[in-house]
C-alpha cells in the first residue's frame, strides 16, 4: 500500500523550510518530489536596482553559514569586470577568512549529522570546537557571521602580529581534536552502522545529475574548483583534493573531516607566508559594459556568479547559483529505496543551505507573514471556511500546499 | 591537459560551420555562440570530446528585443559558456536534459522566470513561484516591476 | 499502628511522595552526568546546581495549554497518561524495600510478584502504542508501530535474564531472592552476563539512546507523544522518570542483592544501588548514537537473546551442582 508523507515545510529535521513529498511503501521510499520556493527572497531582481557596493552587502546576506563565499565570488567577478588586480596581502587575508569559514561550516555540518543520527555527544564536541573558530573570526573581522571583510580590490581590515600568533596557536588544538573525530567518525560502531550504505550515489549518476562539492567528491570524482579553476592565490598553495570511494553518507563525513584537516594546513601556510603591503586598491565606481563568470569552491560545492555590466554603477544582471540547488536532483535519486529513518540523514548529507538555493523574485515570506494582498485574502477565506460553525460536516480543505 | 586555444581550434575545425562564433574572454573562459537548434549538438560534442559533464547553471538576460541564455559548462580544467539568442516575441528553446539530465531544475527555473517555453522538457511544473502566482507574469523580464503593497494593519489605522 | 504503616507505605515510602521526589532527583543526576560527559554544564540555575530543574519542567508543563486532536477519542486520549502513571506507581509497591516479612505472605510480597512487577513494567509500552494509535496522526501511528516492534525485540531477553537469578535462588518472590543473594554475595558473580543483558534491555524499555527510535525527534517529529501537551505530557514525563527508578530498583533487587536490613539500611542501599544503575544507563546514553529499528531487532535476537539463554544455562548447571 502506497501513501504519501509530507516532510516539511516545517519539520524538526529541517533547519529551513522545504517541502519533500515522499511516496512510501511500508518503510521504504519509492519516490520523492521536491517543492522549493519557501525561502525565496528575490535577490537577483533586487540586485539590479542597487549599486555594486550595495550589492556586496546584499550578496552577503544570501546565507549565514557560507556568507563569505558569496561576497568573495561576487567581488572576484566585479574585479574581473573592472579589470583591476586586487592587492596581494588582501588576497592572502581573503583566503584566510575563506578557509576559516570552510572549517566552521564543516564542523557545523558534522554536529548536525551527529544530531540527525542521534549521536548528541558528537554534536556537542564539534560545536565546542566551532566556538574556537568563531572566536578567531570575531577577532579578525568583528563579527561571528557576516564578516563584511570583502571589498573590490582587497579586504577592509588588516591583521597584526598578535592575531597571527593566536591563529597559529588555536590551530594546534583544533588539529588534535579533528583527528580524534576522524577516528570516531570512521570507527564508532553505532555511528557507522547508521551511516554506512545509506544514500548511495554511484559515480556515473553523480556526473550525470551535475552534483557538486563533497557530494561529488565522496563518489570518487576529484573535482575541486580550487584545483580546477584556481582563483585568488590558490594556484600557489600546496594542498590535496580529498575524495572517497564509498559513495554514501559515511564517505561524505570522511571527505569533510579530511577537508577540514587540509584547511588547517592551508591556514598554517597562509599565516606563515603573509606578505607585506596594502590590503586594498582603489576601485572605480562605474563599470564599462562587460561580463564575467566567477566560480568559487564554497563549503557545500561550486558557487557560480554571472555578472553583466552596462556602463552605469548598477549591474545589468546578476545570476547566482548556489551549490545546494545543484545537489537537489542528486538528492532525489539518493532517497529512492531508503528507509524513512534515513531521510534526515540523507538530506543533511548534501549539507543543505536552502536559503542559498533560492533567490529569485520575492513573493511571500516564510511562515505566515504575507506581503501580497491577494493571498492574504485567500488565506482568510480558507481559515473562515475551516473554522466555520458547520464543522460537523468535515469538509476537507485544500490548502495551497 | 589541453589549453584553451587548442580547444578553440579543434571546435572550429570540427563543427565550425554550425556555430556562430567562438572567443576566449579570459583564462579558462571560452564563449561559444550557437543557434538554438544546434544547442544539443554542441553540448553533446563538448561532453563527448573533453568530458564537459558539469552544467553549472543556465543564466538568462533580457536584452530588450531578444533573450540571451548562457549554458555554463565545466570540466576538470576549464569552462565553456554556450550562448544562444531567442526573440522575445516567440521565446522557445530546446531542452538539454537528453544530454545533461541534471539540467532539469535550471530549465524549470527559466520557464518560471522568463516565460520561455522549453520544448520537450520532461517535467514542466513551476519551480520557485508559488501555486497561486498569476499567469503571464515573468519576474526576471526587464518590464516587470514589483511595487511594495500598501501595508494593512488589521484593526489599526 | 496497623493502619498507619500501610498508609505510610502507599503515600510516603515507597509510595507517591518518595517516588515523585526521588524520580526527579534521578532525572537530575542523569542529565547532569550526560552534560558533564559532553563537556557541558547541564542544569544550573534552578535550586542549588540545578537540582530542581526536573520539578520546574513538570510544573511548567502542568500549566500549559492542553490540546486534544479533533478526530481523537477524547476519553482514551485523556485516560492513557493517568493509566500509565498508575501502572508504574503500582509497580513500585512490589519492590521489597520495607513492610514485608519473608516468613509471611502479604499483599505486597508473595510468590510470583517477580512476574507481576515485570508485567506492570510492560504496561507503559502498550500504553505508548495506544497513545500513538489514538492520536490519529501519521507520525504517531508510525511511532506506535515502532514501539511494538521494539517490544518484540527486547522483552524476551529481559524476561529470560531475570529468570536466572530466580532459578538460582529457587524462588519467585523478590523478597526471598534478595535475601538469598545478600546471604551468599559470591553468587552474584555468575549472574553478571544476565545483569548486562538486563541493563541493555532496560535502556530499550525506557526508550533512551541508542533505542529511542519511537520518539526520535529528528525523524518522526515526536513519535507517539507528538500530540500530547500540557498536563498529559507532564504525566507521561513523570511516568518515564518513575519507570527509570522502578526499573533500576527491580534490577538491583534481582541481581545485586537488594535492600535487606530493615527500613533505614534498606533505604540507603536502595539509593546507592539505583544510582549505580542510573550511572551505567547515563553512560550508555552518552556514548552511543541511535540505531535503526531493524538493526535493533536483529541485535536483540542475535546477541541479547542467546546471551540470556546462556545465562539461564549457567544458572541451571550451577544450581544442579549446588544441590549435589
Amino acid at each position: 500500500m502506497e501513501f504519501t508523507v509530507p516532510i516539511g515545510p516545517q519539520h524538526p529535521a529541517l533547519k529551513e523550510p522545504i517541502s519533500l513529498r515522499m511516496t512510501l511503501e511500508g518503510e521504504v521510499i519509492k519516490g520523492v518530489d521536491i517543492k522549493l520556493g519557501y525561502n525565496h527572497r528575490g535577490m537577483e531582481k533586487l540586485a539590479e536596482d542597487r549599486s555594486y557596493i550595495q550589492n556586496l552587502y546584499l550578496t552577503e546576506r544570501i546565507c549565514g553559514i557560507c556568507s563569505f563565499s558569496h561576497t568573495t565570488c561576487f567581488a572576484q567577478g566585479v574585479e574581473t569586470l573592472m579589470e583591476i588586480e586586487p592587492a596581494r596581502r588582501g588576497l592572502f587575508i581573503r583566503t584566510l577568512v575563506c578557509e576559516l569559514e570552510r572549517v566552521h561550516s564543516h564542523l557545523l555540518w558534522l554536529g548536525v549529522a551527529g544530531h540527525e543520527a542521534g549521536f548528541d555527544t558528537f554534536f556537542m564536541y564539534t560545536w565546542r570546537d566551532r566556538e574556537i573558530v568563531m572566536d578567531l573570526l570575531e577577532m579578525i573581522s568583528g563579527n561571528r557571521v557576516h564578516y563584511a571583510m570583502n571589498t573590490f580590490g582587497g579586504v577592509r581590515r588588516d591583521i597584526d602580529e598578535l592575531q597571527r600568533k593566536k591563529i597559529a596557536d588555536s590551530l594546534d588544538t583544533l588539529t588534535k581534536r579533528t583527528e580524534y573525530y576522524l577516528k570516531i567518525g570512521s570507527s564508532e560502531p553505532t555511528f557507522v552502522a547508521r551511516l554506512a550504505g545509506v544514500g548511495p550515489l554511484p559515480k556515473q549518476m553523480a556526473l550525470d545529475l551535475c552534483a557538486v562539492g563533497p557530494t561529488l567528491r565522496a563518489s570518487g570524482v576529484p573535482s575541486d574548483i580550487r584545483r580546477d579553476d584556481p582563483y585568488g592565490i590558490y594556484a600557489e598553495i600546496p594542498f590535496e583534493v580529498c575524495t572517497s570511494d564509498l559513495c554514501d553518507v559515511l564517505g561524505r563525513v570522511v571527505v569533510r573531516i579530511n577537508e577540514v584537516l587540509q584547511s588547517y594546513k592551508i591556514i598554517d601556510w597562509l599565516v606563515k607566508n603573509l606578505p607585506d603591503g596594502p590590503v586594498k586598491v582603489k576601485a572605480p565606481r562605474k563599470v564599462k559594459p562587460n561580463e564575467a563568470v566567477s566560480r568559487y569552491e564554497a563549503p557545500r560545492g561550486e558557487n557560480i556568479h554571472y555578472i553583466k555590466s552596462n556602463g552605469s554603477d548598477k549591474p545589468e544582471r546578476l545570476k547566482v547559483r548556489a551549490p545546494t540547488l545543484a545537489n537537489y536532483p542528486a538528492t532525489v535519486e539518493m532517497l529512492k529505496g531508503q528507509f524513512i529513518a534515513d531521510i534526515p540523514l540523507v538530506f543533511a548529507a548534501i549539507d543543505p543551505c536552502i536559503c542559498c538555493a533560492e533567490r529569485m523574485v520575492e513573493l511571500r515570506d516564510q511562515g505566515s507573514e504575507q506581503t501580497r494582498i491577494v493571498s492574504f485574502a485567500d488565506l482568510r477565506r480558507l481559515a473562515a471556511q475551516y473554522y466555520s460553525v458547520d464543522r460537523l460536516q468535515h469538509k476537507e480543505v485544500e490548502w495551497p500546499l | 591537459m589541453i589549453s584553451d586555444e587548442q580547444i578553440m581550434a579543434q571546435i572550429k575545425s570540427d563543427i565550425g560551420d554550425k556555430i556562430a562564433d567562438i572567443t576566449i574572454q579570459a583564462p579558462r573562459r571560452i564563449h561559444l555562440h550557437v543557434k538554438p537548434e544546434n544547442l544539443n549538438m554542441a553540448l553533446a560534442y563538448i561532453k563527448e570530446k573533453w568530458a564537459f559533464t558539469l552544467m553549472s547553471t543556465i543564466s538568462g538576460v533580457d536584452l530588450g528585443e531578444q533573450f540571451e541564455f548562457i549554458y555554463h559548462m565545466a570540466n576538470l580544467y576549464t569552462n565553456i559558456n554556450v550562448r544562444i539568442m531567442t526573440p522575445r516575441s516567440d521565446p522557445k528553446v530546446p531542452t538539454t536534459t537528453g544530454v545533461i539530465p541534471g539540467a532539469i531544475l535550471y530549465e524549470r527555473e527559466l520557464q518560471d522566470m522568463f516565460g520561455v517555453v522549453v520544448e520537450g522538457i520532461p517535467d514542466s511544473r513551476p519551480l520557485l513561484l508559488p501555486d497561486d502566482w498569476p499567469q503571464g507574469e515573468y519576474p526576471l523580464r526587464k518590464d516587470w516591476k514589483w511595487e511594495r503593497p500598501v501595508e494593512v494593519i488589521p484593526g489599526g489605522k | 499502628m496497623a493502619t498507619i504503616k500501610p498508609i505510610l507505605y502507599f503515600l510516603v515510602y515507597p509510595g507517591l511522595m518518595f517516588l515523585f521526589v526521588y524520580s526527579t532527583f534521578v532525572e537530575w543526576v542523569d542529565r547532569k552526568l550526560y552534560a558533564r560527559m559532553q563537556n557541558r554544564i547541564g542544569p544550573l540555575h534552578t535550586g542549588r546546581s540545578g537540582i530542581l530543574q526536573p520539578v520546574a519542567d513538570i510544573l511548567k508543563l502542568l500549566g500549559k495549554e492542553d490540546i486534544v486532536p479533533e478526530k481523537a477519542d477524547k476519553f482514551m486520549f485523556s485516560a492513557l497518561p493517568v493509566i500509565a502513571l498508575t501502572a508504574v506507581c503500582t509497580a513500585a509497591l512490589y519492590l521489597p524495600v520495607w513492610h514485608y516479612d519473608v516468613a509471611r505472605i502479604t499483599y505486597n510480597s508473595f510468590p510470583g510478584d517477580l512476574i507481576v512487577l515485570a508485567f506492570l513494567l510492560t504496561l507503559p509500552t502498550i500504553i505508548y502504542f495506544l497513545a500513538g494509535w489514538h492520536s490519529t496522526n501519521f507520525f504517531s501511528t508510525i511511532g506506535g508501530v515502532r514501539v511494538l516492534t521494539m517490544l518484540f525485540g527486547y522483552e524476551v531477553p529481559l524476561y529470560l535474564a531475570i529468570l536466572s537469578p530466580a532459578v538460582l535462588a529457587d524462588s519467585w518472590r523478590l523478597a526471598e531472592i534478595q535475601k538469598f543473594y545478600s546471604q551468599h554475595p559470591l553468587l552474584i558473580l555468575p549472574n553478571l552476563i544476565g545483569f548486562a543483558v538486563a541493563v541493555v534491555a532496560l535502556q530499550a524499555k525506557l526508550e533512551r539512546v541508542p533505542f529511542d527510535i519511537p520518539h526520535a525527534e529528528t525523524e518522526l517529529v515526536g513519535g507517539t507523544l507528538t500530540e500530547y501537551s500540557g498536563k498529559k505530557l507532564a504525566f507521561f514525563r513523570l511516568m518515564a522518570d518513575i519507570e527509570m527508578v522502578v526499573g533500576s530498583g527491580f534490577l538491583a533487587a534481582v541481581f545485586l542483592g537488594g535492600f535487606t536490613g530493615g527500613l533505614w539500611i534498606g533505604f540507603v542501599k536502595f539509593i546507592i544501588l539505583t544510582l549505580f544503575i542510573v550511572f551505567i544507563l547515563a553512560t550508555i546514553r552518552t556514548v552511543c548514537s541511535r540505531i535503526r529499528i531493524d538493526q535493533m531487532v536483529v541485535f536483540s535476537w542475535r546477541y541479547l537473546a542467546p546471551l540470556a539463554v546462556l545465562q539461564l544455562l549457567i544458572a541451571i548447571i550451577l544450581k544442579g551442582s549446588m544441590k549435589v
